[in-house]
């Protein structure tokens, strides 16, 4: 332990190689999905809320990550054991006022975030009065009915359903800049409803009813997908967001409804048509 | 291991009717002293084995996965044997490779460091092992059986894991070998517990134990709590599937509270097999920097909160069910990042000013928070309700596992091999393999599981066999696979280090690292069959190095020694430890 450098410039160059490296992952992933650190454009209106808390929980923990890292990788090269070292060096133990400091700080940066995450989740989950089109969607081994609640709508009039099969996966049709409520519910097993693009999924469970609100606003086509392990076709239980006009989300609907596809599939309906629902004993 | 006791006994008296007095060293010997043994160091040796065969095993299983996603379309399995595959692999990697190993190395390690000749319950201690054994046996003789094993995924969830979404035996004797699994985990627990309190040297108090025996300690007491109620779920699974019951049918509620029961286990099973870990890590890094641990008592501290704190956050692994209070469990897991950070900080203040010889174990340490701190901050993020709703059930969420289980389990576990091996075997490692070893693995783990995090958030599910060309997830997936078979490969290096190192000369020192600590180093290598011929005197908590140190000792009591207080006399320092 002979240290000639003073211990304020050993930290200093300490935090700078820490922080070049990172620099240059800022630089380079300034474009694309990059700047989004890796999420896809978001497609609706509350997904944003998610996409900054995002960016803002990364900033955070580079930050910290790299002053930890920084710590790490100083200590490792400046305290490496050279020839002529003395054979110990000081048998330090403790530091209250640094640990305590290290203690307490840590329940600031907790506070913020925590801060942050609750109003970014209420925005998420948050369910209005009136949403302006309601799908119900029904998750079944291994791909989804979606009614499209249409009655009441003087441009429809009807209700209308799609349902997919492992061989052809089913079409979701959302109008754009609208408000959708999607109530989920399962015929047999656990599933998950997740269209990435939007930043949110939620479980789709039996006998346990949920439902979450969005508002698609940019055209396109968006994967969505079964997030939640229900069997051996898990994989293929996909199906394709469509957000189109409202024209065209009204034309898609009557074209279901008029081929055959009108009404509600109900529940216990898709219960019966999947797989055996009841234990062995009870179907005799 | 025990043959230079054996030896030792037969040439002093004849007399006495002991075990030892078998001479002949034949196959059926050797069989009946693993078979009946009760010493804590066999029983860890058996334990290391077994639990490391368990590890290449979930290995294999890991390759044939990532081989399987190397490209889009179905390559050579079929959706189900995948399915077996990733369940296999979580369960084997979590609770017959991790968990087992924290036995091995509590059994190891923790009467040495304790001072005591052997486990509070030796018997009960061979019992646990051969528990363990026939419950993971069990477990996975599902793959001979019609049907193939368990496909449900190690979580197990109801409805899917009932008999009409899963019917087959396989899914039966995982149940049922989880069962025993378990109750070889509480009964090693018991052991530990008592073995901490009741046996400790004289001099050892509690704030004398070295922080790996505090790490058991909370540890066995975590499982004590956790396991009975992941016993309690099981048990009501496999009722309802054999015995017609309805506990965990939808139309009582049975999805949700299973996964209530399971994550009540799940949860604090991570800190389970975490813990120790950091145990260990804790030990490398004070030895391998000639310094005592920094902040002895903030890290028991910590470690207690970790523990009290890991039982009130399972929910977290529910955000998405839309079926538990949000704020709640995310506070209650945000705050686990604070006795975590308070653990690193005195990790690196251990290291700091140090003098550290940077060996193959003291790599392995380095390596472990390099990687688990990725993990830590990864969680973080995971612990957002709001974040969780894109992430979770995401290739986010296997990365992030990854950092932390592999990061703290499979490097620790080598830091502490390297480390302990003389007191293993009485031999140590190669450090060119053991560097070889390291940089391969290192190198090899990055590059599966990093790349898995920008998969995840953009948009590919966890435990899907197949992904579709058109998503752009094929390249990252085929780094991720060239990564996993180079993390394979890093495997050999080891086992071939384990081979040319089994007739390297004998360390005839207590201590051949010259700067361990704890009392296992104040003794042979390795020990005797009751440990110690003599103990040493306990006033500290580096009773070894007080006996092979003893200036350091008086040193440390005219100078606590602040970390960043710069005043020191270097030079009388110097003098006093020459």
């Amino acid at each position: 332990m002979s240290g000639k450098t003073a211990p304020s410039r050993r930290w200093v160059r300490g935090l700078l190689t820490a922080a070049i490296p990172l620099g240059l992952v800022a630089l380079t992933a300034c474009s694309g999905s990059g700047a989004r650190l890796g999420l896809p454009e978001a497609a609706t209106e509350q997904a944003p809320h998610v996409g900054n808390l995002w960016l803002g929980a990364w900033i955070a923990s580079f930050v910290i990550g790299g002053l930890v890292w920084g710590l790490i990788f100083w200590a490792v090269i400046r305290y490496r054991r050279r020839e002529g070292d003395a054979p110990a060096p000081r048998q330090t133990t403790y530091h209250l006022p640094l640990e305590l400091l290290y203690t307490l700080v840590p329940f600031l940066i907790v506070g913020v975030l925590f801060f942050y995450t609750v109003k970014v989740q209420d925005a998420m989950i948050e369910q209005d009065a009136e949403p302006d089109v309601v799908i119900n969607v029904i998750g079944q081994k291994w791909s989804w009915t979606f009614n499209y609640m249409e009655e009441d709508n003087p441009a429809i009039g009807t209700n209308a359903h799609e349902i997919g099969t492992l061989e052809r996966i089913p079409d979701l049709y959302l109008p754009v800049d609208k408000r959708v409520r999607f109530n989920l519910q399962s015929a047999d097993v656990i599933h998950s409803f997740w269209v990435p693009s939007f930043y949110f999924k939620m479980d789709v469970i039996p006998g346990h009813f949920n439902s979450f609100d969005a508002t698609p606003n940019r055209l396109g086509t968006y994967d969505g997908k079964c997030a939640e392990l229900c069997g051996e076709f898990h994989a293929l239980m996909l199906f394709k967001v469509h957000v189109v006009s409202e024209e065209e989300y009204n034309a898609k609907v009557l074209e279901l409804a008029e081929n055959g596809n009108a009404g509600e599939r109900k529940l216990e309906a898709a219960k019966q048509a999947v797989w055996q629902t009841a234990a062995p004993e009870e179907q005799q | 291991m025990s043959s230079a006791t054996v030896t030792h006994r037969t040439t002093t008296t004849d007399a006495q009717p002991a075990p030892a007095a078998v001479e002949t060293h034949s196959l059926g010997s050797n069989i009946m002293k693993y078979f009946t043994t009760t010493d804590h160091k066999v029983i860890g040796n058996m334990y290391f084995v077994t639990a490391f065969v368990f590890f290449l095993i979930g290995g294999l299983l890991a390759l044939g996965i990532r081989a399987e996603l190397a490209s889009p379309g179905m390559d050579y399995m079929n959706y189900e044997t995948f399915n077996q595959f990733f369940t296999m692999h979580g369960t084997i990697m979590l609770l017959m490779f991790a968990t087992p190993m924290f036995s091995g190395f509590a059994n190891a390690i923790l009467p040495l460091q304790l001072g005591a000749p052997d486990v509070a319950f030796p018997r009960m201690n061979g019992y646990a092992f051969w528990l363990y054994v026939f419950g993971s046996l069990m477990a996975c003789t599902g793959f001979v059986m019609p049907g193939g094993a368990a496909s449900f995924g190690w979580f197990a969830y109801a409805p899917l894991s009932n008999s009409i979404h899963s019917p087959g035996i396989g899914h039966d004797l995982w149940i049922m070998g989880l069962y025993l699994l378990g109750l070889s985990s509480i009964l090693g627990a018991v052991n530990f517990i008592t073995t901490i309190i009741t046996m400790r040297a004289p001099g050892m108090t509690m704030f004398r134990m070295p922080i790996f025996c505090w790490n058991i300690l909370v540890t066995s007491m975590m499982v004590i709590m956790v396991f009975p109620v992941l016993a309690v779920g099981l048990l009501v699974l496999e009722s309802d599937r054999v015995l017609g019951s309805h506990v965990l049918d939808p139309s009582s509620g049975g999805p949700i509270l299973w996964q209530h029961l399971f994550w009540f286990f799940g949860h604090p099973e991570v800190y389970v097999i975490a813990l120790p870990f950091f145990g260990i890590i804790t030990e490398v890094l004070s030895a391998f920097s000639r310094k005592p641990v920094f902040g002895y008592y903030g890290l028991v501290f910590a470690t207690l909160a970790i523990g009290a704190l890991s039982v009130s956050v399972w929910a977290h692994h529910m955000f998405v069910t839309g079926a538990v209070n949000l704020p709640f469990f995310a506070f209650m897991t945000f705050l686990i990042a604070i006795p975590t950070g308070v653990k690193f900080f005195n990790w690196i203040g251990t290291i700091w000013r140090g003098s550290l010889t940077l060996n193959t174990s003291m790599t392995y340490a380095i390596g472990f928070l390099t990687t688990f701190l990725f993990g830590g901050l990864t969680g973080i993020i995971l612990a957002s309700p709001a974040l969780d709703f894109q992430v979770s059930d995401t290739y986010f969420v296997v990365a992030h596992f990854h950092y932390v289980l592999f990061g703290t389990v499979v490097f620790a576990m080598f830091a502490g091999f390297y480390y302990w091996w003389p007191k293993f075997t009485g031999r140590m490692l190669n450090e060119t393999w053991g560097k070889i070893h390291f940089w391969t693995l290192f190198i090899g783990f990055h590059t599966t599981f990093l790349v898995q995090h920008w998969l995840g958030v953009a948009g590919m599910q966890r435990r899907i066999a197949d992904y579709g060309a058109w998503e752009g997830f094929t390249f990252l997936n085929q780094l991720s696979t060239f990564g996993a078979f180079l993390l394979g490969i890093s495997m050999l290096p080891f086992i071939w280090n384990v081979w040319i190192t089994r007739k390297a000369p004998k360390v005839t020192v207590n201590d051949p690292w010259g700067w361990g600590r704890s009392l296992e180093w104040a003794t042979s290598c390795p020990p005797p069959r009751h440990n110690f011929e003599s103990l040493p005197r306990v006033r500290s908590i580096s009773p070894a190095l007080d006996l092979t140190r003893p200036e350091l000792a008086t040193h440390h009591l005219d100078d606590p020694g602040e970390l960043l207080d710069d005043h020191v006399d270097a030079a009388e320092l110097e003098g006093s430890a020459k």
